[in-house]
């Protein structure tokens, strides 16, 4: 379980993505030639999700408190690749419409919620790039690192350009699908996907806690599925809870959801052990889930990070070895769902030469486990 | 990617008289007529006489059920060509029921899920509906690149005659968009094809 170091109050101020920087012209798409690279502070910053030498599903959910100075200190993180981001959101929404932001009509007063979440947390926690006046429910919205100071009647839909939901999202890092619960389980209402990984938001709209989850495999034997719904349905505002997942991807693609398949799924021929290590991505999901306070609803933002093979290797070694004994151990199972089958073989050849065996610790880096390495 | 063994599908019900109904629509298609008809022989009289039936001749396995639902004494039998216009009829009758309303929808599994759509808009609660499975396994796919549905899918891969891509029909099911999910079958390299099979379950 997390140790919090401060809470969210104090945190305030020491905001690590002022000190990075900000690389405001990065491309996560072929056309732009994938021009995407990581600082060596923003890859030993982020919430490495491999506890053990051996990897598998597990209940890994804890309360969503402040820990450490990386990934876990804000609510809702951002880091240098902020700005690139917001502007692949914007695009990704303007060449495919309705794909990647679906909302069901009755959502509304869960899109208000959430608006309020991001930009309190976001003004909370980098106030030196967000403020957030409120004059009752007259609102003066400040962006900084993207250039906007706009006013609003919080409530009224008629006083914003979009959807609240979108007009909050488009300006955040990470997906954001919000859930209403009903019939004793959660149901999805409402989503800004555009960093999808594999799988249809418009196609899952609607379905409910066990079908959206009914492609992964082994989740609903572990008996994973009915204590997270239940863990899940006895959330209260105001105690968020995390966890992280991970996959792999080729290229630093944000955007490899089920629609578009066919663009991206053939890189995935083209691994070799040669050149995994500029190719083959960890993405990394944080996954902080809260309550909201009048709607009811769920939210399951999905933070991705992508890191290089090469760039784990540079910056932050000892994870790199992990990286190497989980893959190369993994479940069948899990390789096939997770979609590498065709390179898993490549990417762990690749990191065998960077691995000498040491022993590594163990937990979570925020947690005090297993720690980049020395560099 | 998962394709078979996927636990997003419906589970579907035996049709029974709901006793709770003040008044009961029955709408089948094809092979559906055979619960259809079992339906009508165990309710009561009173209960045939403000149940109204909708059957669509429509079938791809060629069983016509139609001359047995005649035999019945109902609150009215309407008869459609297609499975589409037996759907408009059921949306035309929802229109103007009142509380109180129990559905019963028996056929294929595409008839039953574009049928659910509409009960969902009239806001029907699923213990206000039962659904049995008659018939075929064939499918209705959505394809998720061109986003055009396909009826009648009897093969795991098949060819989308929205965009000519080959598809392979995962057993994930979106009850919104009553439909399976098709998807590029050969998306990693062009003709290494998933193998085929008929879909029976
Ligand atoms: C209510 C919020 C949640 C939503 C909206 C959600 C959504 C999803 C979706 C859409 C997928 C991909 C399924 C596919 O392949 O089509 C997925 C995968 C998964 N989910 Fe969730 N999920 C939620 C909460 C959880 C929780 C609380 C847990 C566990 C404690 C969990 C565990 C998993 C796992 C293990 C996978 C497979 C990931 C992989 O191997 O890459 N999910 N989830």
């Amino acid at each position: 379980m997390t140790t919090a170091h401060t809470t969210a109050g104090t945190a305030a101020g020491t905001a690590a993505g002022a000190a990075a920087g900000f690389t405001p012209d990065e491309s996560f798409t072929p056309e732009g030639e994938y021009r995407f690279e990581n600082s060596r502070e923003a890859v030993r910053r982020m919430p490495f999700p491999f506890p053990d030498d051996d990897y598998m599903y597990s209940m890994n959910l804890e309360p969503h408190v402040p820990a450490g100075d990386g990934a876990l200190r804000a609510a809702f993180d951002i880091d240098e690749h902020y700005v690139s981001e917001c502007r692949h959101r914007a695009q990704m929404l303007e060449e495919l419409p309705g794909v990647h932001y679906p909302a069901l009509p009755h959502m509304l007063e869960a899109q208000w919620d959430l608006l309020e979440l991001i930009f309190e947390s976001y003004a909370r926690d980098f106030p030196e790039h967000f403020t957030l006046t409120k004059n009752g429910n007259e609102w003066r919205w400040e962006n900084r690192l993207l250039g906007l100071d706009d006013t609003f009647t919080f409530g009224d839909p008629s006083t914003l350009p979009m959807d609240p939901m979108e007009y909050a999202t488009r300006q955040a890092q990470g997906e954001f699908v919000v859930l209403e619960e009903k019939d004793g389980t959660l149901v999805i209402g409402a989503g800004m996907t555009t960093q999808r990984a594999d799988y249809s938001l418009q196609f899952n709209l609607g379905m409910s806690f066990f079908e959206f989850h009914g492609p992964v495999p082994k989740l609903h034997e572990m008996g994973i599925l009915d204590r997270a719904l239940k863990f899940l349905l006895r959330m209260k505002p105001g105690h968020p809870v995390r966890r992280v997942n991970w996959s792999l991807t080729v290229h630093p693609r944000l955007e490899t959801s089920v629609e578009t398949l066919p663009d991206w799924a053939p890189d995935r021929a083209k691994v070799t052990p040669e050149n995994a290590g500029d190719l083959v991505h960890l993405r990394i999901e944080l996954q902080p889930l809260h309550r909201l306070p009048r709607s009811n609803a769920i939210v399951f933002p999905v933070r991705t990070y992508l890191v290089s093979l090469a760039e784990l290797v540079e910056h932050a070694p000892d994870w790199a070895k992990r990286m190497h004994r989980a893959l190369a151990s993994l479940d069948p199972e899990l390789v096939d769902y997770k979609g590498f089958h065709r390179y898993h073989g490549a990417a762990v050849a690749w990191l065998a030469q960077h691995d000498d065996g040491a022993p590594l610790d163990t937990g979570y880096p925020w947690n005090g486990g297993i720690q980049p390495g020395a560099v | 990617m998962l394709i078979t063994g996927i636990k997003s599908r419906p589970v579907y019900d035996e049709l029974t008289p709901m006793p709770s109904g003040l008044r009961h629509v029955a709408a089948g298609q094809g092979s559906g007529g055979g619960p259809l008809v079992r339906l009508l022989g165990v309710m009561t009289p009173e209960q045939r006489a403000v149940t109204t039936v909708l059957y669509s001749v429509e079938s791809f396995t060629g069983r016509n059920h139609l001359a047995e639902i005649e035999g019945f004494r109902t609150a009215g039998l309407q008869v459609f060509p297609s499975n589409v216009e037996a759907v408009e009829g059921l949306d035309a009758l929802l229109a103007g029921t009142t509380m109180g309303t129990r559905l019963y929808l028996a056929g294929s599994e595409g008839f039953i899920g574009t049928s659910m759509q509409v009960a969902t808009r009239y806001g029907l609660n699923r213990d206000e509906v039962l659904r049995e499975h008659a018939g075929s396994f064939v499918r209705r796919v959505w394809c998720a690149h061109c986003s055009h549905y396909t009826e009648n899918v009897s093969r795991r891969v098949f060819e989308c005659p929205g965009c000519g891509r080959h598809l392979v029909v995962r057993d994930h099911y979106s009850g919104r968009l009553a439909a399976f999910q098709g998807v590029k079958a050969d998306g990693e390299v062009p003709g290494e094809m998933p193998d085929d099979e008929e879909l029976d379950t």
